[in-house]
Formats: structure tokens, C-alpha cells, sequence
């Protein structure tokens, strides 16, 4: 058997199993393993990786912890080509992250078995949240971003990996005649009278839900009655940081769909660690399922912080064979609650986000951003 | 001593301070003399336990040193300068005489730039209103609470005020725009941009420094020289370690010139040798989380751009080297992050340099060339040609342009009547 079917019958093992039973010791055996073999794969495939690990402080083959093995920093996934450990002929499709602005977005690329994969993994979690049974799904968002496409936001690939439980699909915001989304009451209305005592999906961008859905029916104060709905949103609290807490932000969900806050639930997910997301659970917590693990590194000596310290996040997953995304550093902070013992049940290790990290606050002397050849081009225009 | 630094004053209060350092410049004219006298009392006040783990206190004790500041004034102000005398100058006379109120705004990246901008500004016989950026605050306190102690006179004290106050602040930027006469700008492009942009008088005198980068360079003699190699790599470590290699002078990148036969990986060594040695000494304390990041980045996008280059570092973000070819330079990543550029010919690396190049740091065992590099270093916008070990050696003229001269007016005396030269 080759490494790669070895590795991917190793994978279809760990997501084979319930996602958050597995006691943390035998996780950490059964994950590491996987990593060591999934690195040396990209090795293979890639010769620059291959000088990115061998310079690593340490050899990945003689680690003993997950932590110890070598990652990359989410930025890598901005380059152009991605960093692929596949042929582009292989590529069935190109996942981007949903950078604002200037950002550069991250992209990644998926052959046909890890997409199956992927989706696999984000199934076998949320199934673990809202229960395994398919219901209407209401989608946040313009029927655009519902089309298949070859390359695909972050927005549109998580509308669609909620597509396993759903009957059907509607949207409910339209586009106006500037382009700008807005909400089309109509559809909305008639989609919940269709059906307000089934239990229903809810999916929207954070921000998304907040601006396009929810107060647009607090502004007309009208209220949805779903007492059985479940309202899924990712996507970070960015743009909503001075407008809205968490808290506020389920509670009054809530209080306009009509249900219990707890079916309100927020997730954290990137596309570089596609196929794992981290639902907040009744106690608040984001948990790790048994394919992945997170690592958060102190700023100052980039080893494992201990409970109750933030730092940076490390993502960790044996899904993706189509992109070196088996551990990536991100810009994100978080702090380690604990490793097992959560009081929702869940085994394994639970954190919870802190903020993403903070640029430079110290502008000096010595922060050049322009040179005096690109301030020249620029008068060119 | 409470109100040593006065913070969010309100744009009145700003006026009226200035009003008073210029009333007291008019009123008592401060000989160089006596303003050397108290720096120098300040100077040996500053070697202080409370004081020993601020960055550059070593260097600042050596800059406020009369052996330090008399060849300065002498070289910008002229003979005369110490004594604060007019000097003959063909048919007229010269001498200095102050601005009146001096603003400085330091940068937010170098501990001791407040104090060091303000002796600019004093040692011309100015009035000096300092902002002092929030993170530098508790800092500068300690620092000024010496001259405070030694002052006892008041020479200098009363001609000072340090304000401290958000950057956000328009209102309290333009107040001290509106109200002084010279300004000193320090820090980085954005900064620097909109502090320029303030509502000046149109007499007021402005002296930018910065932003910048630095470089540093070594010819082949020099580098595979075994026996002076640890020597060089521990003054490039010490370049690197000062300011967390964020100050204009900090070197970035480090050009070696092929053409000695020695394996660069062997002056690697020693290089990494010197920074572990440095680190020893100098551990971080802190790192913003950003900078941590940028340090694994510039890491991993290194060495996965091309498989021939190559990279020395430990697990934490503390210090990095990156071995690589080309003459361009990189753009830096700072935090002690230094790369490590093979070229064929430096002098061609350096002529690719335009201005945003402000030191370049050599270790050249060659005086010709050391001499034919400052010689092309200064026709491609650089302005310090040093020796590596003193890219941070604050002195004059910084940035191509002189430290006190800036913020003084040079008044010429024209005798309506010749006066007899005496015989002698």
C-alpha cells in the first residue's frame, strides 16, 4: 500500500469514530502518528516544504508531541500559485478566505477525495450540535453565492457544507439595484409561516446576519416565531466588534427568531483548516474533534501556553492531502480552557477565542512602508 | 515631581506652556557651558539600578558626556559655540541664538528618544515641549526624574515640558504646532507624515528623521577571517539585538561578498554563536503578538520560496538568520531578524540603494574599499557609513543632517563702524 492510501485509510478511521469521545491521551497517540506521516507525504510532493521542515529547529520524525512538530503560518496559504501538494490538473476546486479590504486572501486547493473529506468532517461535527436529521435550510445570503463554482469564497463553501442537512434551500436576501444585499421580507416571511413548527437550519455570516437580517426586522419589530429552529453563523466579529457583544448579538437573535438562545450557535473555522469548525457549546466553549487538535503558543517563546493563557492559535488536522494544512500557525488568539473534562461531555481539549492579533502597535523610526521607487511609481497615475 | 509629564492637557494649557518656555528663553540666556555642566551631572546621575534594564541608558550616559557634545557643538555651531561668543567671520560676526520653543515629537519605537531629541533642542539654548508617546511615558518619567535631582538650579528644568496625550489627538498636535518654533520629528512614515502636515508657523524650522532602513555589509577578507570573525559577529549581534532591531539604524539585512574560499555556513556559525550569546544576555521580556507572527512568517516564506536558501533558528521567535543570494533587500521583518545576503561585488549591491537606506554598518578588512563603498554608499541616499558594532552610536549629523544647528538661528553681525585691529 502506498503512504498516501495508508494515510487515507488512517483518516477514514479517525472520522469513522464520534468526534469528541475519545480520551486525550489516545487522540494525541492516534493524531501524531498520522501528522509525522502526513509531513514526510508533503516532503515528497514538495521540495520546498521539504527545506521549510528540514530546517526546523528539531526533527519532525523523533517528535513526541503534536506541539513539537513543524507548522506553517496561515500567511503561507496567500501565495500565488497556492501552496499545493497536488498537479493543478488534480484541483477540482479552490477555496478563498474571506479577506477584506487590501488583505491578500488565503487560498487552497482541493482534489476530489479531500473535498469528500472535508465535508465529511464538517458533517460528522455539526451532526454532534444540531443532530443528524435533514430540515429546511434558510440561507442568509443572495442565491448567488448558493452556484457551484471553481474557485469559492469563504461565505459560499460554508453555506454549501451545510447542504447534508438540509431538504431544501432558500434565501432570503436579494440584491438591490446597486448590487448591496438586502432582505427580502417576502421570502422570509412566507419561508417561516411554511415552516414554524418543523425544526429548521439557519445559516448566515456573522456580520451578514446581523445587518441584512436581524435589524432590519428589529427596525419593523417583527418577530419570527421558530422555537425549533437551530441558527448557525461563523465568520468572525471583526466588523461587529463596536457595535455588538456576543452575548447581545445571541440574545437578540433570539428574541427575533423566537427561540432559545442556546439554538443560537457560533462557530470558528478558516479555509486553511477546512473541514474542522469549532461550534461554542452550551457552555460556551469551542471543542476539537478527533481528527484535529488546536495548540496555543505563548508570543514570546512560541511553545504551548498552559490553561487560562492566551496566545496564538495552531490549528491542527489530518483531513487535507491536497495542501500542507496539517498545522498552521494563525493570526488568531485564544486561551486553552482545558484538555478533557468540559461540562457539556465533550472529550478533549476546549478553548475559546479571544481576537484576531492585533497589528503593530509601535510604529517606529525604523517602519518603512513605502520606498522612494513605489512612492515615484505612484505619482506616475 | 508629580507633574513631571502632564497628561491630556487641554489645548489652552499647551499654549500657555509654550508661552512660558519662550518668556523664560527671552528673560535668562543659558551659556553651553552650564547646559553641559548639568547633562553632564545627569549623565552620571543615570547609572542607576532602577534605570539598568532600559534599553540604551549605556548610550545615553555616553551622549549627555561633555567629551561627547563639546566636538559637536564646536563642528555645528563653530568656534565660539562652548562660550557661547560671538566668532569672526570675514567682515561680520556670527553666533548662535536660539529658536525660542522647540517641539519634539520622538519616535514610539526607541525608549530614550524623547531624551535624546530634547538635548537637541536644549544644547541650541531652546525651550523644549516634548510629546512622549504612551508606551514611553513610565519610561521617560525615570529618566527625567535624574535631571530633576541634579538640576537644583532649575537651568534646564524650567526650559523643559513633557506632555503626554493619545496620538489620536489633532486638536493637542496642532496646539503645539501653532505655538512653537522648530519642531523635531522622529518615527515612521505615517507619523512622520501627519505630524509634518500640522498647522506650523511660517517661520517654524522642521528636521525630519526617519523613517529609515539599515544594512549592514562585510567584505570577504573580512568575514572569513577566523580569527576576527567572532569579534565582527558579535558587534552585528549586538547591532541587531539594540531596540529589537526596530530603530532606523537597526541592520536588516547583511550583504557578504563572495570571493574568500570560506564556506559562508562556517561564518554562519559563529554568527549564530554570537546571537545565542546575545540572546543570553539580552533575553525579550515581551513580544507583541504581530511580531511573533511576522517572525514565523518570514521564516517559513524564506525558506519555502526557493530550496537553496537556507535558515538557522531556535523554536521561540528570539532570533532568526536567513542564508540566501541577491543584491536587493528584503523587506525586513525586524524582531532579530537578520538576513544574510551572498553577492559577487558589495559595491554593487550598494548601488542599488536609494535613500530609504539610512546606516550602512561595514566590516571591511580592505581601506580601499571601505572607503570606495562610503564614497558610493553616500551617492545612493545613505547617510551614515559606520563601523558595524556602532550602526546605533547616536551622533552628528544623523540622517544627513546636523542634530543642533537645525533648531538654532546662526545671527550675523555686521558693525556699522570698522573696528581697529589692535596691534600686536
Amino acid at each position: 500500500m502506498s503512504d498516501l492510501a495508508n494515510i487515507e485509510q488512517s483518516i477514514e478511521g479517525l472520522l469513522a469514530l464520534p468526534p469528541y469521545a475519545m480520551p486525550p491521551g489516545q487522540r494525541h497517540d492516534a493524531l501524531l502518528p498520522l501528522l509525522k506521516q502526513e509531513l514526510a507525504y508533503a516532503c515528497e510532493c514538495k521540495p520546498s516544504f521539504r527545506n521549510y521542515v528540514d530546517h526546523w529547529p528539531a526533527d519532525f520524525r523523533t517528535a513526541q508531541s503534536i506541539a513539537d512538530l513543524p507548522y506553517l503560518p496561515a500567511a503561507m496559504f496567500k501565495g500565488d500559485p497556492p501552496l499545493a501538494l497536488i498537479a493543478s490538473s488534480q484541483v477540482t476546486r479552490t477555496l478563498t478566505s474571506s479577506a477584506t479590504g487590501s488583505q491578500v486572501p488565503s487560498r487552497v486547493v482541493l482534489d476530489s477525495i479531500t473535498a469528500r473529506r472535508l465535508t465529511k468532517g464538517i458533517v460528522t461535527i455539526i451532526r454532534n450540535f444540531i443532530g443528524p436529521a435533514r430540515r429546511p435550510y434558510l440561507v442568509v445570503d443572495t442565491k448567488e453565492n448558493l452556484a457551484a463554482q471553481n474557485e469559492l469564497g469563504a461565505r459560499a463553501a460554508a453555506i454549501q457544507a451545510l447542504f447534508p442537512f438540509a431538504t431544501e434551500a432558500v434565501c432570503c436576501l436579494g440584491q438591490d439595484r446597486w448590487g448591496d444585499s438586502t432582505l427580502n421580507l417576502e421570502t422570509l416571511l412566507h419561508w417561516v409561516e411554511e415552516w414554524k413548527s418543523a425544526e429548521v437550519l439557519v445559516y448566515g455570516f456573522t456580520h451578514v446576519l446581523w445587518t441584512r437580517l436581524v435589524q432590519p426586522l428589529q427596525s419593523q419589530n417583527i418577530r419570527l416565531h421558530l422555537p425549533n429552529v437551530h441558527v448557525l453563523h461563523s465568520g468572525g466579529w471583526k466588523r461587529l466588534e463596536q457595535t455588538v457583544t456576543k452575548k447581545e448579538f445571541s440574545q437578540e437573535i433570539a428574541a427575533v427568531f423566537g427561540c432559545p438562545p442556546e439554538r443560537v450557535i457560533d462557530y470558528y473555522g478558516m479555509v486553511e483548516n477546512v473541514g474542522v469548525v469549532y461550534p461554542d457549546c452550551e457552555y460556551g466553549n469551542k471543542h476539537v474533534p478527533a481528527f484535529a487538535e488546536v495548540v496555543v503558543r505563548d508570543p514570546l517563546t512560541l511553545a504551548p501556553t498552559m490553561p487560562g493563557q492566551q496566545g496564538l492559535v495552531q490549528t491542527c488536522s489530518v483531513l487535507p492531502t491536497s495542501f500542507p494544512g496539517f498545522l498552521v500557525l494563525t493570526d488568531d488568539m485564544a486561551e486553552i480552557i482545558g484538555t478533557d473534562g468540559c461540562g457539556c461531555g465533550r472529550r478533549g481539549t476546549y478553548f475559546r477565542f479571544a481576537r484576531r492579533v492585533p497589528k503593530a502597535e509601535v510604529r517606529g523610526c525604523g517602519n518603512l512602508e513605502t520606498t522612494r521607487v513605489s512612492a515615484a511609481s505612484g505619482s506616475d497615475l | 515631581m508629580s507633574d513631571l509629564i502632564q497628561t491630556e492637557p487641554c489645548p489652552c494649557e499647551i499654549a500657555q506652556t509654550v508661552q512660558r518656555l519662550r518668556r523664560h528663553v527671552l528673560q535668562q540666556e543659558l551659556s553651553p557651558g552650564s547646559i553641559l555642566n548639568v547633562l553632564e551631572q545627569w549623565s552620571a546621575a543615570l547609572d542607576d539600578r532602577q534605570l539598568r534594564h532600559v534599553s540604551g541608558i549605556p548610550f545615553l550616559r555616553l551622549w549627555l558626556r561633555r567629551g561627547t557634545l563639546e566636538p559637536i557643538l564646536l563642528r555645528e555651531l563653530g568656534p565660539g559655540a562652548l562660550n557661547g561668543d560671538w566668532h569672526e567671520n570675514g567682515h561680520a560676526r556670527l553666533r548662535p541664538f536660539p529658536l525660542g520653543v522647540v517641539g519634539h515629537w520622538p519616535a514610539a519605537n526607541i525608549e530614550i528618544q524623547p531624551i535624546l531629541s530634547l538635548t537637541c533642542g536644549l544644547l541650541g539654548g531652546n525651550g523644549c515641549l516634548v510629546r512622549v508617546p504612551g508606551g514611553l511615558v513610565e519610561v521617560t518619567r525615570l529618566v527625567m526624574q535624574k535631571l530633576w535631582e541634579v538640576d537644583r538650579g532649575g537651568a534646564l528644568i524650567q526650559r523643559i515640558a513633557v506632555v503626554s496625550f493619545d496620538h489620536s489627538r489633532t486638536d493637542l498636535h496642532e496646539a503645539m504646532a501653532r505655538t512653537v518654533d522648530g519642531a523635531m520629528i522622529w518615527g515612521g512614515e505615517e507619523a512622520v507624515l501627519r505630524i509634518r502636515a500640522l498647522p506650523f508657523a511660517h517661520w517654524s524650522r522642521i528636521a525630519v528623521f526617519g523613517p529609515r532602513l539599515s544594512v549592514a555589509a562585510m567584505d570577504a577578507g573580512a568575514w572569513s577571517n577566523r580569527k576576527d570573525r567572532t569579534a565582527w559577529c558579535r558587534r552585528i549581534a549586538r547591532d541587531v539585538w539594540q531596540f529589537d532591531q526596530q530603530a532606523c539604524s537597526s541592520p536588516q539585512t547583511l550583504f557578504l561578498e563572495r570571493g574568500s574560499g570560506c564556506e559562508p555556513e562556517e561564518f554562519v556559525t559563529d554568527l549564530r554563536s554570537a546571537f545565542q550569546a546575545e540572546n543570553h544576555s539580552h533575553p525579550r521580556t515581551e513580544i507583541e503578538p504581530f511580531r511573533a507572527s511576522a517572525i514565523c512568517q518570514s521564516r517559513a516564506a524564506w525558506l519555502l520560496a526557493s530550496a537553496e536558501n537556507r535558515a538557522w533558528f531556535p523554536h521561540s521567535p528570539d532570533w532568526t538568520i536567513l542564508l540566501g543570494t541577491g543584491g536587493d533587500i528584503p523587506t525586513p521583518t525586524q524582531g532579530r531578524t537578520l538576513t544574510v545576503l551572498l553577492v559577487d561585488d558589495l559595491l554593487e549591491a550598494v548601488s542599488r540603494f536609494d535613500g530609504a537606506v539610512q546606516t550602512l554598518g561595514l566590516g571591511v578588512n580592505d581601506p580601499r574599499k571601505d572607503d570606495a563603498l562610503a564614497q558610493m554608499a553616500g551617492r545612493h541616499g545613505v547617510d551614515r557609513v559606520v563601523r558595524l558594532g556602532q550602526m546605533h552610536v547616536f551622533g552628528s549629523p544623523w540622517d544627513g543632517v546636523d542634530l543642533v544647528r537645525p533648531m538654532v538661528r546662526m545671527v550675523r553681525h555686521v558693525r556699522s563702524q570698522e573696528r581697529e585691529t589692535p596691534l600686536g
